[in-house]
């Protein structure tokens, strides 16, 4: 019996014992969000989407794995590249050897030219407008491109990277599947799509021909969980790895005290300004704009959403982009000034002022507590909300004479101010981006800087320009959000993550579990 | 019954079409965007310009409603304008999902509540009629996804009896260990529901003259109540069931999100915050058609019920 019940328990104990060296090779990734939308690299446009088809794609060159900042640019389908000096032709050379997804055959400057022209075409692309400088892409030989451009673009490179439209798609896949190409994803990247069951998961498999070697998992699992609380709980019960947060700090205090956990707030902060209609009574007044931005303490509002996760705004741009002005002359939290302002501008009874704002929690919040510190400036703040998607096209209908938005761009100075402050982006306009304060104060500057080949000069224009849309009152910067996420800490990642300009931290041939 | 049926479905038509009519014409006046939500916030006006155009949004809404209404009689829904996946294919691909909640749900709910409905009405004003009557009126005021959260909280971390995200795999296990939450947290709520109809109807049944005369001849009382009464009382029982199933079906919505689920009501959910016309339209056919042929059911049902009631 004795000896019976030992072979028992050495059974048993050989079995746990398999059972924890066998690596798990599984990633389970929990997304907020309901369902995939289009995945279509040169379409999407949310957090979920890109955050799936970085796994997927490549792009000529790319930001550092973890890092978010142009300056990290390295190789990625192409190997080298050199410009002329005034940085209006591109030669890439295509790494070569590296095979499409699926048997679509070997990646070269063909696929590459036809990419680009795709990310540039209005139909077939959300990003077209990122091309609009690019005249010509062409394969001169198989594995050489051959980029011309109208006028030289800043950052040029960084329109190139595995981000948006510089995702490099296989041309037989794409032309060969047209509308179906969101349906099965076909790219160079460490990982291949292989699966979608409606509102649950896409499942991605190991590209065991990856260029940079076999990926070290052979899964990803992206699950689709909208509910903040039960993506929490799902990852506490270890049906998930690695988890989007619910974006605020009680989310990141109550998570870090879970065991063998990983939290972190990682770049790009998505900025909130609040952008006044220039145009519109009484805002045209610039006392009366000077007044509200006299009114606004950033201080306390990054006390209110958390030290952890956010961040005063130091600019109109968001800091760390190249090109932000880090010391920018914002106003100062001053609400004496502000009264005697209105007063002057012949309001001494306060004014009251209407948005147009969405009901999404993290921002709802915080207009809320903008709104309780323009009271005190007998700053009257009228929040009409609305649904997201009225919200969204009401605002871009001159609606809403104070509008809240957040966003984060491509870290570059030069994207940020064309699409919210150059004239040609005023809502309403043929070519309207998101100028929602008919800004037009700095047009000169940001125009001359996006041709400017001195960094320096480009640097003092960028400055300039940011200056006068401060003084101008056109947009009001408060904070910065960051993106937060948690993994089990036996996940190594294998890069240090700083932030991911696709907004989910990447997965690549490196990634493992350590038990 | 055929000349019955005939009309019934003439009618289901003629509420089709308006339905579908409203909801066309209601999707495009409210405010909102499908081409922005497709293509993001940094689209240019000529970019959502060119989508209109690819989505045949820029056309006359007049012509708008005759291709669809053209393709609809084809059967053809369209496909979704966000995902770009057909219509139909998404939302039979979640119909299963929400059928078996539905219907597992209300049988818990009859299971639990018809029984007690009958136990309250015979203890009238006694111990159990009151916990009866207080646990229904907790379950009908209790919201779903704060019950879902505590069945989660309970059942799927305190004890790692069920997973968290319930979607099944494969086995019938996988599938039973998957729905039990979700169905129960929806059933405890029909359950409420039913137990305070049954309790009524049985109410009133219960102090008409044949059931007095029942007793007089000395029929046992557990006949008495169980098949003199409780037939009687079905009628009432059945439409509020029937009634229910289509709101379920509606009101998944909530147990689908909080248990991981897939499922028309967060396909709908999605297409109403994305403005998903094509989506929108195929789901409402789908919803009015649920309603419709649950009230036929129900109709056919009272005929078996109760043979004075005649169809046609």
């Amino acid at each position: 019996m004795k000896r019976i019940f030992a072979a028992v328990l050495a059974a048993v104990a050989m079995f746990a014992a398999g059972e924890a060296q066998a690596q798990k090779k599984t990633i389970v990734i929990g997304m907020g969000s309901a369902d995939a939308g289009k995945l279509d690299p040169h379409i999407a446009s949310t957090t979920p989407d890109k955050g799936l088809l970085q796994y997927m794609f490549n792009g000529l060159v790319r930001i550092r794995p973890g890092q978010i900042s142009p300056d990290t640019i390295e190789p990625d389908l192409a190997e080298s590249w050199t410009s002329n000096p005034n940085g209006t032709e591109w030669t890439f050379k295509v790494r070569q050897g590296v095979q499409c997804h699926s048997g679509y055959g070997e990646f070269t400057a063909e696929d590459a030219a036809y990419s680009l022209k795709r990310a540039a075409n209005k139909a077939t692309s959300s990003y077209s407008n990122d091309f609009s400088s690019v005249d010509k892409a062409e394969a001169i030989e198989k594995y050489t491109l051959k980029i011309t451009l109208k006028n030289p673009v800043a950052g040029f490179l960084g329109y190139v990277a595995n981000i948006n439209g510089g995702n490099m798609v296989c041309k037989k896949a794409a032309e060969e599947m047209g509308d179906g190409f969101s349906k099965k994803p076909i790219g160079t990247g460490p990982f291949m799509f292989a699966e979608y069951q409606p509102q649950q998961f896409v499942r991605l498999v190991a590209n065991k021909q990856y260029f940079r070697g076999a990926p070290m998992l052979d899964e990803i699992v992206y699950r689709y969980i909208p509910s903040d609380s039960s993506r929490d709980l799902a990852f506490q019960s270890g049906e998930l790895d690695m988890i989007y947060g619910k974006q605020d700090q009680s989310w990141v205090d109550r998570t870090k005290q879970l065991a063998g956990v990983k939290v972190i707030a990682m770049e790009p902060g998505e900025m909130s300004t609040l952008f006044l209609n220039i145009t519109q009574k009484p805002l045209d007044d610039l006392r009366v704009r000077e007044a509200i931005a006299y009114a606004i303490d950033r201080k306390s509002i990054v006390a209110f959403k958390g030290a952890g996760t956010s961040r005063e705004a130091v600019s109109v741009v968001p800091s760390g982009y190249l090109g932000t002005d880090e010391h920018a002359p914002l106003f100062p939290y001053d609400p004496a000034k502000a009264k005697a302002l209105l007063a002057d501008a012949g309001y001494p009874n306060g004014i009251t002022v209407k948005s147009i704002h969405t009901t999404l929690t993290g921002m709802q919040t915080f207009l809320q507590a903008i709104q309780a510190q323009l009271k005190k400036s007998n700053i009257n703040l009228d929040i009409e909300e609305v649904e997201h998607a009225t919200y969204h096209a009401q605002i871009r209908k001159d609606l809403s004479p104070l509008v809240h938005y957040q966003a984060a761009r491509f870290p570059i100075a030069d994207v940020y101010l064309t699409q919210f402050y150059d004239s040609a982006s005023i809502v309403g306009t043929p070519t309207a981006v998101t100028n929602f304060s008919h800004c037009n104060v700095a047009n000169a500057e940001i125009r001359a800087a996006r041709v400017e080949t001195d960094p320096a000069k480009q640097k003092e224009l960028w400055k300039t320009a940011q200056e006068k849309i401060i003084k101008a009152v056109c947009g009001i910067p408060v904070y910065e959000q960051l993106q937060l996420w948690a993994w089990k800490d036996n996940l190594e990642l294998g890069y240090d993550l700083k932030g991911s300009l696709n907004l989910a931290p990447p997965i690549t041939e490196k990634t493992h579990f350590t038990k | 019954m055929t000349a019955f049926l005939v009309r019934r479905i003439g009618f289901a038509f003629v509420t089709l079409f308006a339905v579908l009519t409203l909801v066309f014409v209601i999707v495009r006046i409210v405010p909102g965007d499908p081409a922005q939500v497709i293509l993001g916030d940094q689209a240019s006006r000529e970019a959502i310009e060119a989508m209109h155009e690819r989505l045949g949004l820029n056309k006359p809404i007049v012509t708008q409603y005759a291709e669809f209404l053209g393709n609809a009689v084809k059967g053809d829904w369209g496909v979704s304008m966000v995902s770009g996946r057909p219509v139909m294919a998404e939302v039979l691909n979640v119909l299963p999902w929400t059928i078996e909640l539905t219907v597992v749900s209300l049988i818990i709910g009859v299971v639990l509540g018809v029984p007690l409905g009958v136990w309250a009405a015979v203890k009238r004003n006694r111990f159990f009629d009151y916990v009866a009557r207080i646990a229904s009126l907790l379950g009908l005021s209790f919201p779903a996804f704060v019950s879902a959260i505590i069945l989660l909280f309970l059942f799927a971390i305190e004890v790692h009896w069920f997973p968290v995200i319930s979607a099944r795999s494969g086995s019938l296990g996988a599938w039973a260990q998957s729905i039990t939450l979700p169905a129960i947290n929806l059933g405890l709520i029909s359950a409420a529901y039913i137990t305070r109809v049954t309790r009524s109807a049985m109410l009133e049944v219960l102090s008409e003259d044949y059931v007095r005369t029942a007793r007089a001849k000395g029929v046992p009382s557990g006949s008495v109540v169980w098949r003199h009464a409780l037939r009687n009382a079905l009628i009432p029982i059945i439409t509020v069931v029937g009634l229910y199933l289509s709101i379920l079906i509606g009101n998944s919505v909530l147990t689908e999100i909080v248990f991981s689920r897939p499922g028309l009501g967060k396909l709908i959910v999605g297409a109403l915050n994305q403005r998903d016309y094509t989506m929108l339209q195929g789901m409402m056919v789908i919803y009015t058609l649920a309603v419709v042929v649950v009230n036929l059911l129900v109709d056919i049902a009272y005929g078996f019920v109760d043979p004075r009631v005649k169809l046609g």
